[in-house]
């Protein structure tokens, strides 16, 4: 899939994300050994974008869970249509009749009727939800588990089953094993402890805020009608700010959205009154927004000018 | 290298990771996918196989320094103390060796030709032999150094150097380029020597911060929680919480053995009449364990702090394992907290909890009061669910003891569990008033020491609460 860490690197650059080294080695170890990553860090520092990327670049259609609180096996896996199944009985109702007219006893009428269960267990009534998709697709694919810190540690432990040996049994159609192992990209917030079995079997990358030369080249990308100066002066004072201790320091989807509008507003530097009225696309805790601006001169002199 | 790598892998696991066999056998089979390559690329190979906590990776990355060198720092090294390359004489002496095809000392060809990484590793081997893993002092660095030293054989380097001088002595070449020659192949002899130095050194660092972790992690388990300074304190967090995973982990483990989906029966017939008796949606129903509610009431004067602090993390650290936990601390007034635990990290609310706003902390303790002020202003909620967790050393400095009040509160309540900081030889005595108190206890329990917290707190979450169920 790739040849080297480099290759990632530059194919992820081509999709437009910007995979630092440490990145784009789990990516290729991951691909490699074909085991699932788990990638923690704050909100917003690409751990979604990240899945889609790699589905991007290897052309694996993206299979996504989104986990929440309550989600479960049936959720995660399969249900049957029940509806549909009792429906076709309904109407089927006359043939399972002759089925069992002549039947000479109870039990000999509900052995037969049993016996037309494969007819009414089968994948015609089945949906599959993300995790049997992923398992039974013909073509490779990503597999992205997003946010699974919000799901409950019971779901977790199914999960690790899940992921251990790619395979699920349905008890009415027998045990389904996947034809490829997808790739599969766990992301967390780090909202509660994962348990240790799935780190286990998990490689583990940690991303956190990027350095300055990896952010200046994610707004480049990402806002290319930035001038340069500009871009410069949001990345210099975003990372001063990370370095305030914030409730929520801004991530890279707040110096991104900032980048955003400050082209619009048609910026072309900062300045302490640009910067006090767009204050609030990058922190969002009214703690946090009076700190900065208390901070505002200092943080303005870190900035190129 | 793989040897390297588990020895690697050793030092972690004394430093308190729990690596596992199979998280190990991934690090090696990473490292062989990924080849050889550069140090940082390395270092990621090894901890996304074998570390899985972000706040791990310091330790990770102080190890790594210790134990795989930085090859390239190195080589710069050996670079300068070389003064720059010197492509000419490199080429004259392979030349040499291949038309003459001399047979070479090993160490000699390494001198020659060798790259910074394969004269490590020949030290390496040679500390085996010279049994550097007896090392323990700084005074035996010199001694050690020399014992490596001693595994080459210099006489035949010696010769091997006289030797090809007196080749190319022989095939005419000027004084000068063969005084370069000559000074090139001392200036890496030295080199080499002084490698074996640091090598030896770098080992002695390794093994002192090795032996260090684990000192820490024992004593600390097993001081008594008064005693700990702020360092140790801050370094207690992570096994706390390490200790709640674990926990944690068992009874999820537990929970999804116990509960599978079933059908509903009587909620999907209900529902069904209203499609004329087609049960058109189905119900499961998950066996469902009530979780039980945990109120914790702490003593946060002095002498009982830390112990307070690391129950409050613990507990707050598996709140998932309870359907509600409220926070009560208090000296003399009492106050909830729970709150600050719900908006900020569990150790930020600890500290606010512990030193903010919420109690006066100058008076002395009144469990008395404490208790009676929680009884009138609590009882309403309180229910057969609700488990009560006391953490106090019961010192009530001389005030009224007020027992009816706890009596009255364990008579609303499924149990109240009192662990207490203070060893059991000195309750009742002085001003303990802990003999009073127990008998509206369901549970009292000495806890001096992290280890003991530790214990308590899981035979709650696994047992008590299985009690009767
Ligand atoms: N390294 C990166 N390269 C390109 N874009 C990035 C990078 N990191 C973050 N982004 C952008 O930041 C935004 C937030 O990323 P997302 O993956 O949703 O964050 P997370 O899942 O970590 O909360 C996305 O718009 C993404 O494009
Ligand atoms: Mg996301």
């Amino acid at each position: 899939m790739f040849e080297s860490v480099e290759e990632v690197q530059q194919r992820f650059r081509g999709a437009h994300y910007i995979a630092s080294r440490r990145i784009a080695t789990v990516v290729f170890l991951a691909a490699r050994m074909g085991r699932p990553v788990l990638v923690e860090g704050p909100a917003g520092v690409g751990k979604t974008e990240l899945a889609k990327t790699l589905s991007e670049v290897t052309a694996r259609p993206l299979i996504r869970m989104q986990c929440y609180e309550g989600l479960d096996e049936g959720k995660a896996l399969y249900e049957w249509k029940y509806a549909k199944q009792l429906l076709y009985t309904q109407l089927l109702r006359d043939r399972i009749g002759e089925l069992i007219a002549d039947a000479p006893s109870l039990p000999e009428a509900v052995s037969r009727i049993a016996g037309q269960d494969d007819a009414f267990f089968s994948y015609r009534f089945l949906s599959p939800r993300p995790l049997l998709q992923a398992i039974r697709s013909d073509d490779p694919v990503v597999l992205l588990v997003d946010e699974i810190d919000k799901a409950e540690p019971e779901f977790e432990a199914f999960l690790l089953e899940v992921l251990s040996d790619f395979q699920v049994s349905i008890p009415e159609l027998g045990t389904v094993k996947a034809r490829h192992v997808p790739l599969v990209v766990l992301t967390s917030n780090n909202a509660r402890e994962l348990s240790d079995g799935l780190k286990r079997r998990c490689l583990h990358l940690f991303i956190d805020f990027p350095a300055p030369g990896d952010e200046l080249e994610i707004i480049r990308l990402k806002v290319p009608e930035i001038p340069e100066r500009l871009a410069r002066a949001v990345v210099a004072a975003v990372q001063k700010i990370r370095t305030l201790d914030l409730r929520k320091p801004p991530s890279v989807s707040e110096s991104i959205d900032w980048a955003r509008s400050l082209v619009i507003l048609n910026a072309q530097a900062l300045d302490p009154a640009l910067m006090e009225s767009t204050l609030t696309l990058l922190v969002k805790y009214e703690k946090d927004l009076e700190r900065v601006k208390a901070g505002l001169d200092k943080i303005l002199a870190e900035v190129p000018s | 290298m793989e040897e390297r790598i588990l020895e690697f892998i050793g030092d972690l696991r004394r430093a308190e990771m729990r690596i596992s066999t199979s998280e190990a056998l991934d690090a090696l089979a990473a490292a062989a996918e990924i080849g050889l390559t550069d140090r940082d690329t390395f270092r990621t190979t090894l901890a996304t196989t074998l570390v899985k906590e972000a706040r791990d990776l310091e330790t990770v990355d102080r190890l790594f320094n210790l134990y795989f060198l930085d090859l390239q720092a190195l080589g710069e090294g050996v670079k300068k103390a070389l003064g720059p390359e010197d492509p000419r004489v490199h080429e004259m002496l392979d030349r040499l060796v291949d038309e003459e095809n001399l047979q070479l000392d090993e160490l000699t060809e390494l001198l020659m030709r060798g790259q910074g990484s394969e004269m490590e590793m020949a030290i390496r081997a040679g500390g085996q032999h010279a049994g550097l893993e007896r090392l323990m002092y700084f005074l035996q660095v010199g001694y050690f150094s020399r014992r490596i030293a001693d595994q080459f054989d210099w006489t035949a380097i010696e010769q091997d150097v006289e030797r090809i001088m007196a080749l190319l002595e022989a095939r005419g070449l000027d004084p000068g380029q063969l005084a370069r020659i000559r000074n090139y192949l001392e200036l890496r002899l030295e080199a080499f020597r002084r490698m074996i130095r640091q090598h030896v050194e770098r080992e002695l660092e390794r093994r002192a911060y090795r032996a260090g972790e684990r000192l820490t992690r024992e004593v600390l388990s097993e001081k008594p929680l008064f005693a700990l300074t702020p360092d140790e304190v801050a370094q207690m967090r992570g096994v706390v919480a390490r200790l709640a995973r674990r926990i944690k982990d068992a009874l999820a483990l537990r929970q999804r053995q116990e509960q599978r989906g079933r059908l509903d029966t009587r909620r999907t017939i209900r529902r069904s009449l209203s499609y004329g008796g087609v049960p058109m949606e189905v119900f499961l129903r998950r066996r469902h364990r009530d979780k039980p509610k945990l109120v914790t009431i702490c003593d946060v004067s002095d002498s009982v702090r830390n112990a307070s602090r690391f129950m409050l993390q613990l507990v707050w650290s598996l709140q998932e394992c309870f359907s509600r936990v409220r926070s009560y601390v208090f000296v003399s007034e009492i106050a909830e907290v729970t709150q600050a635990f719900r908006e900020t990290q569990v150790e930020r609310a600890i500290e606010w909890a512990l030193k903010g706003a919420p109690v006066d902390y100058h008076c002395r303790s009144d469990f008395g009061y404490a208790f009676s002020r929680f009884a009138h202003t609590e009882l309403e909620s309180l229910d057969r669910k609700t488990t009560i967790l006391v953490l106090g050393d019961a010192r009530n400095n001389y005030n009224d003891p007020q027992a009816w009040a706890l009596r009255l509160i364990r008579e609303r309540v499924k149990g109240i569990i009192w662990l207490n900081p203070e060893g059991q030889w000195g309750w009742g005595i002085g001003d303990s008033v802990m003999p009073l108190y127990a008998p509206a206890c369901d549970i009292v329990r000495e806890c001096r020491t992290i280890g003991q917290l530790g214990e308590v707190v899981d035979n709650l979450v696994h047992r008590w609460w299985r009690r009767g169920h």
